[in-house]
């Protein structure tokens, strides 16, 4: 998106619309920008808080619409904290999109098993969007999805209306449960042991906490998962976003610029990676 | 190939007293034991210093500076010369372009800056102690990034002009005088004193490490030794402060959506350290070696550029007297 002209450390407008609420730590913020505004699925956005400050999130709407976008943000830290207590109206910047998002290209005709935990149902939210899409041209796809509690499971609705179309199925587990829980209970990957896989059409997505992401990713490859076929949104500190201040440093890449999505086989090798 | 051009010192002077008007003028200068790059006036011309090895801070600070509002537009400044830049310096600039000029996305401030300047690159004729360019491939003169060099020898300027911003500002220069001599060979003299400095440095450095094999061992090294090293090293962040190529930033937020740039280093806790707490640099000794990865493997792999020159700004910041090349000889001992 960005062009040489363009100052590119100056967010452009976009007012707050709705908010939802998720779960107690989660809310969905939908934003109406001033000018034109598209992106990729899996590319992130460098949000403003006027004044206070500056974080990445990836919008979690479907990329086929452009008039708004949402954003889910969970409570985490200062700027999080400050972003939970907006009401519609709000102004907020935005700088982006920037990254290099999920190769859909490549999953044409495959089978997508997709593992998912806790906020890092967002940017999965955009990719199932793209994927119902484009369904004709994929095989089937899995989506397992682990949370806190039954409380803390994000888009409740969506699991329903992925579980309604042709090819798409569902699984959700919770660390505790309560008694009106009906699913598995466990960490996300437990998930795994349900799922049929034919691993010579499949490909792996995984987007959640780090931890899961490491376990997730193992357990991936004991199933037999090529390391290039399991693709991993990576979470770093980040400042710029586009490759200029060095904070998003895994190893030699720059994580806003090469990633955030990567190949395991891409990163293996560099040093700290969860 | 380039003509050598050999004006009086006096000329130069002229020269350079005419061209105050239209740049900002910054050249070496020596206060107390500390050199320094200065605003140049009038009465400072006498003063400058040439042919000497670095001075205390690095080239980056005139395109990079420590804190800027880079939402607002800067305001149009008069061209600057940057006067007696060593080759360490000029060749840091290779991966200053690349990082925030080549990319598809530019920094307009680095971009604007180093747009509106001349570099005037000079020979280094002494050395200092932790000098060490040509373990790096470098020569202690200007060869790359330098608009025009400039060498004092027996009472002339030997200059010569290397690309179009330095050619016009010869045209210039040599108004000055008419008859300006002119030769197609770097004097004998010079080349002789060239020699004899990169023979001093290679000397005082053969222990040293070449990139690849300083790449080579930080890859290959074990952890004891950044253990080691790291248990004196106190997080200042002096190291990357004072380095021509570091050039880590942190955006701050300012009302009205405008953002500061300040610089920042990957020595400092915190630098990576992300919601929940997860920190991948920790602990205080895999930033310490962060910063040699970076420095040997990250950034030349990423940006066909070397990361280090071998100024040796670093050795003489560190308050904790961690000597970067110190700890490369024993890792390939
Ligand atoms: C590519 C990418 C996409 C993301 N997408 C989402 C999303 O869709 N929804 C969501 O809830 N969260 C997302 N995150 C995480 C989110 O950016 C952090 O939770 C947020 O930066 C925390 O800021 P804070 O000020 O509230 O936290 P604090 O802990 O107070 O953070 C202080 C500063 O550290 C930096 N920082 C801290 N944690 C992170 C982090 N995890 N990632 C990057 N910078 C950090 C920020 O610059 C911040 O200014 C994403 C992160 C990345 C890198
Ligand atoms: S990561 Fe560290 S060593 Fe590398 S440029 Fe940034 S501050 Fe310098
Ligand atoms: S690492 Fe040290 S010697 Fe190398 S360029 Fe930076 S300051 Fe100079
Ligand atoms: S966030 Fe600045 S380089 Fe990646």
């Amino acid at each position: 998106m960005g062009t040489k002209s363009e100052n590119i450390y100056k967010p452009f407008k976009v007012t707050l619309e709705k908010v939802i609420e998720e779960s107690p730590l989660i809310k969905t913020f939908v934003f109406v920008p001033e000018r034109e505004f598209s992106f990729k699925t899996g590319e992130f956005i460098e949000l403003t808080l006027d004044g206070i400050g500056e974080a990445p999130f990836t919008p979690s709407s479907s990329p086929l619409v452009t008039e708004r976008f949402d954003v889910t943000i969970m409570k985490a830290g200062y700027v999080t904290e400050k972003m939970h207590k907006l009401e519609p109206g709000a102004v907020l910047g935005v700088r982006g999109p920037y990254g290099r998002g999920y190769p859909i290209e490549e999953f044409v005709d495959k089978e997508i098993l997709i593992l998912s935990g806790g906020c890092g149902l967002a940017p999965i939210r955009s990719l199932l969007y793209m994927l119902i899409d484009m369904k004709d041209k994929l095989r089937k796809v899995t989506l397992c999805y682990g949370s806190k509690t039954p409380e803390d499971c994000i888009y409740k609705p969506l699991f329903s209306e992925l579980n309604k179309i042709e090819k798409f199925s569902t699984l959700r587990t919770v660390d505790f449960t309560d008694p009106y829980w009906e699913e598995h209970v466990g960490v996300a990957t437990v998930l795994l042991d349900h799922v049929e896989v034919d691993l010579p059409n499949a490909v792996a997505v995984v987007c959640g906490p780090p931890i899961m992401m490491k376990y997730g990713t193992f357990k991936l490859l004991e199933m037999g998962f090529p390391e290039n076929l399991i693709y991993l949104s990576m979470e770093k500190n980040m400042s710029c976003g586009l490759g200029k201040c060095g904070r998003c440093m895994l190893g030699g890449y720059f994580v806003c610029r090469d990633g955030p999505v990567f190949t395991y086989d891409e990163i293996k090798d560099q040093p700290h990676i969860w | 190939m380039a003509s050598y051009y050999q004006l009086e010192k006096t000329a130069w002077d002229k020269a350079l007293t005419s061209l105050l008007g239209s740049f900002r003028v910054f050249a070496p200068i020596l206060k107390g034991k500390t050199l320094d790059y200065e605003l140049i006036k009038e009465e400072h011309i006498p003063q400058i210093v040439y042919n000497t090895p670095k001075p205390v801070v690095p080239l980056k600070t005139f395109f990079l500076p420590v804190k800027e509002n880079v939402v607002v537009e800067p305001e149009a400044e008069k061209p600057v010369i940057i006067l007696g830049v060593p080759a360490c310096d000029l060749s840091a600039i290779d991966l200053l372009d690349k990082f925030y000029m080549a990319e598809e996305y530019h920094d307009h401030y680095y971009e604007k800056r180093r747009k509106n300047s001349v570099l005037i690159g000079s020979d280094c004729h002494s050395t200092n102690k932790h000098c060490h360019c040509t373990s790096y491939g470098l020569n202690p003169y200007p060869e790359n990034n330098q608009d025009i060099s400039i060498s004092m020898l027996n009472g002339h300027a030997i200059i010569s002009a290397f690309s179009p911003k330095g050619e016009a500002l010869m045209v210039r220069i040599l108004d000055i005088e008419s008859d300006v001599p002119t030769f197609d060979e770097l004097p004998v003299g010079l080349s002789e004193i060239r020699l004899n400095v990169k023979r001093e440095l290679e000397k005082a450095n053969r222990l040293l490490p070449n990139y690849q094999e300083t790449t080579d061992a930080v890859i290959n090294s074990d952890r004891a030794i950044w253990e080691k090293y790291a248990k004196a090293c106190v997080s200042c962040g002096a190291c990357a402060t004072i380095c021509p190529t570091c050039t880590c930033f942190l955006l701050i937020d300012r009302p009205g959506f405008e953002k500061v740039r300040q610089l920042d280093a990957c020595q400092y806790p915190g630098f990576e350290r992300t919601a929940g707490g997860e920190d991948p640099l920790k602990e205080l000794e895999y930033r310490f070696k962060n910063r040699y990865m970076c420095k040997y493997l990250y950034r030349p792999e990423k940006f066909d550029a070397i990361a280090c020159t071998g100024c040796g700004r670093c050795i003489e910041a560190c308050i904790a007297k961690i000597n970067k090349n110190e700890l490369l000889v024993e890792l390939t001992k």
